[in-house]
């Protein structure tokens, strides 16, 4: 309609004035609306919209009464063909970890994530379930569907990157979803702790009572609360109040309560009481389709084989997969290339270095030992007393896993003559990590230490 | 239309305003410079359509109006004449101009004619004001890597941006990269890619009696003041890529030098690597404190040439020898250093710690 309109009205003005000064202004014009205030009419640069505002506006306004539009005002804007000034993939960060933090959690420091906000990018919709969080989600459902009197208090907790935040914020805004009047509110355990001693440095009042009158209390990264006796009596007070009222409180962490070592008792106690769960790291297929549906977010479709590179080659956590993933994206987007299997060869190159590769046998011995406070000397001898043995077998697991080296110098690494002791004991260790969730936790742990 | 000026500040304006105006139109007022007086000065101004430049000079005038003139013809006219008072009066759409025993007349397009130039609502607008030696250099540090292949638009310019409070320029073609930070701190938020032909357009403009350069950004054009010039252009239609994931944040191998070493043996290896497209493969060695660069001519001869460096790590890439020294001509301080990890990933070249503002990141080739 607008379109076949200003056809003709464009028909009528080619008559009227000299063809260069046609073919110049009136060229890639466009009517974009009309009603009776305002018709809005599209120019390809700055310059015609001053040359159409002084010398074309009264002859187009005469045209459009001909045909029947008489606008009050004419707008002229430039046309953008899709120029986005704050596009997603416009707000750009300094490195890769912060280029995620807007993909998967806002870190919770960021001054964006202000107490109270929930950031309503991060829905159940868009979390992506596996065999390695399903549980959490499974909670976190329900802890939505009825607030306060399922799981109460929810503690996730799990490595960093993992989608804690994400299924955190989720259970937030699907019950703002439902019910759009309940007081959702979010904050992280720093900003807790800032406003806490805020209220105390400048005497002010009501800091008690802000977090007793909500429905539903988030509260991330609850770790940093830890060694800070104060403040932790200020939280259990406020956990008193809500709990008592059957008001629904999620807590993440990166650690579970038991193994906040500076938690005090009655807080630890009552962290358990509700419904602790932990958040794995995603396995290959999880990790498959992250990349699927994050790319596909981005609107690029990737082959097969360029998502299983990519999630063979990233295990950390899902934060360095969308890095990775993100870097592929931008690389190919300036080259102008498509992101196949090669560019990403070429760059995940960067991506392990991102993490220092040169972890030697010696380090992972000694770390391991320190973890579990023996000597290396101990942890190689041999002694075959139980505290020994386990950290023992660990080491050996982890020069496996890390490294890749072959059983006869784990063995040998370790002081064993025999090659099948290592066979045995990673065995053993895998099989562990599977039924134990201490020694879960320990690897875990370990693990994360020696990429300090 | 009368008026007299001095001869200089006529044709310097003259000049800038030809190198605008656009000689290749089907509009052939483009192809005129618009002289029109404004108050008690002439302002003389040019637009392709892309760009639009004006310039005001002072002049003694007696009759208020305005014309157009083809550019080339006037411009060269009043650069050859001698430099005295020019006398300038128009009747019927023909201008005569006298100065010292010159006299001539060029005709002339009506005023009314010529596009109107844009305009730019300083209330809404966002703005810089920027020392000239800063701006100058921050562009010529840039303007280099951008690219002039018109397939890819958005890559043609140079995209300035805030970021986490602070203004940066940047540039890329596909195989190399500039960041430059021009303004450590600012509340203003910008996002727009300036044509290169803008932007030298503004390097052609300043001169060193300038202090400060005035920015102006609205949503589609940008302009820039300088002094009593104006020079305002569109911007390139597009989202930048979101380039900063390139940036590698660690470097396997970093290697210090000085500037004129590192300059030196790349201009020496790149006479050897002419038939490769300017390839030369550099070897970062830790042990000898070396950094050496060979290149292979294949039916010449070869090349390696060293310099003593601070050497973190070995390792060794091959790059585009041409690429290295238009970066090393822009780094500014005495050292420089390089950090590269592997054949693969991105190398990066900065400045010594005072000029960190800038980074230039070269794509390796693939060898």
């Amino acid at each position: 309609m607008q379109h076949s309109l200003w056809q003709s009205v464009l028909g009528e003005i080619e008559l009227t004035v000299p063809h260069a000064t046609f073919v110049t202004w009136f060229k890639n014009t466009e009517l974009l609306e009309t009603n009776d205030e305002l018709a809005t009419i599209a120019v390809p640069n700055i310059f015609a919209v001053r040359q159409f505002q002084v010398k074309f506006a009264d002859q187009i306004q005469q045209v459009l009464a001909k045909h029947g539009i008489t606008p009050k005002h004419i707008d002229f804007v430039v046309k953008t063909g899709g120029r986005k000034i704050t596009s997603n993939r416009e707000t750009t960060a300094t490195h890769q970890s912060d280029a995620t933090d807007r993909l998967l959690s806002k870190s919770p420091s960021s001054s964006s994530a202000k107490a109270g906000s929930l950031n309503p990018r991060y829905t159940f919709s868009n979390f992506i379930v596996g065999s390695s969080n399903d549980l959490a989600y499974t909670a976190c459902q329900a802890v939505a569907q009825y607030p306060g009197t399922k799981y109460n208090p929810l503690f996730l907790y799990g490595g960093v990157g993992l989608g804690k935040t994400h299924l955190a914020q989720a259970v937030g805004n699907e019950i703002v979803k439902k019910q759009p009047d309940a007081r959702v509110v979010y904050i992280s355990s720093e900003t807790f702790v800032k406003e806490f001693l805020e209220s105390i440095r400048f005497k002010k009042k009501g800091f008690s009572d802000k977090y007793r009158n909500v429905d539903v209390l988030i509260i991330d990264d609850m770790q940093f609360i830890a060694n800070k006796e104060k403040t932790q009596e200020e939280f259990f007070h406020t956990f008193n109040a809500l709990h008592q009222n059957n008001k629904q409180i999620i807590i993440t962490s990166d650690k579970p309560p038991r193994s906040i070592p500076t938690l005090t008792e009655r807080l630890r106690s009552r962290f358990e009481m509700g419904m602790p769960i932990d958040i794995q790291m995603p396995d290959f297929e999880t990790r498959c389709a992250i990349i699927e549906v994050k790319a596909s977010l981005s609107g690029v479709e990737l082959e097969r084989e360029t998502i299983e590179y990519l999630a063979n080659n990233v295990k950390t956590n899902i934060r360095e997969l969308e890095g990775a993933l993100n870097q592929l994206l931008a690389y190919s987007e300036m080259r102008g290339i498509t992101p196949d299997i090669t560019t990403a060869e070429g760059l995940l190159g960067n991506v392990r270095r991102s993490r220092p590769q040169h972890v030697t046998s010696k380090q992972i011995i000694d770390k391991t030992a320190k973890y579990f406070s023996l000597s290396s000397t101990e942890i190689c001898s041999a002694q075959r007393d139980k505290h020994i043995v386990t950290p023992r077998q660990i080491a050996m697991y982890l020069l496996r896993s890390e490294l890749h080296l072959s059983f006869p110098k784990i063995a040998n690494e370790l002081g064993r003559k025999d090659h099948t002791t290592a066979i045995h004991s990673i065995e053993k260790i895998e099989k562990s990590i599977k039924l134990d969730m201490m020694i879960r936790e320990q690897v875990a742990e370990i693990r994360e230490r020696l990429y300090v | 239309m009368e008026l007299s000026v001095t001869q200089e500040n006529l044709a310097r304006a003259l000049s800038a305003a030809s190198r605008v105006a656009s000689t290749k139109t089907q509009l052939p007022i483009l192809s005129n410079i618009l002289l029109r007086t404004e108050g008690h000065r002439l302002m003389i101004a040019a637009t392709n359509l892309e760009i639009a430049t004006s310039q005001l000079i002072g002049a003694k005038i007696v009759n208020e109006g305005a014309i157009t003139i083809p550019a080339r013809l006037i411009t060269e006219f009043v650069s050859n004449l001698p430099k005295t008072t020019v006398k300038i009066k128009v009747t019927d759409n023909k201008l005569s101009i006298k100065a010292d025993g010159y006299v001539s007349t060029i005709n002339g397009i009506l005023a009314d004619d010529f596009p109107e130039l844009p305009t730019i609502n300083e209330k809404t607008a966002v703005s810089y004001s920027i020392d000239t030696g800063l701006l100058k250099q921050a562009i010529g540090q840039t303007i280099l890597t951008a690219s002039n292949d018109s397939t890819r638009p958005v890559l043609t310019g140079v995209y300035w941006h805030s970021h986490e409070g602070a203004l940066y320029l940047a540039a890329t073609d596909g195989y190399r990269l500039s960041e430059k930070k021009l303004v450590a701190a600012t509340k203003s938020e910008v996002s727009a890619i300036i044509p290169t032909s803008t932007l030298q357009e503004v390097l052609r403009t300043v001169n060193d009696d300038i202090n400060e350069i005035e920015i102006l950004f609205d949503e589609t054009q940008v302009r820039f003041r300088i002094s009593d010039a104006e020079i305002t252009s569109r911007l390139i239609d597009g989202s930048f890529p979101d380039y900063r994931q390139l940036i590698p944040a660690k470097s396997e191998s970093t290697i210090t030098l000085p500037r004129s070493d590192f300059t030196q043996i790349t201009k020496v290896a790149g006479l050897f690597a002419r038939e490769s497209g300017g390839s030369v493969t550099i070897t970062a060695d830790e042990a000898k404190s070396k950094l050496s660069l060979h290149s292979i001519a294949s039916e010449l001869g070869e090349n390696t040439s060293e310099a003593t460096a601070n050497v973190t790590a070995d390792g060794q890439v091959t790059l585009n020898s041409r690429y290295l020294i238009e970066a090393l001509n822009v780094l500014e301080g005495e050292t420089v250093i390089f950090r590269f990890s592997g054949k693969l990933s991105p190398c990066v070249l900065s400045a010594d710690q005072k000029d960190s503002d800038y980074q230039h990141i070269i794509m390796p080739l693939k060898s």
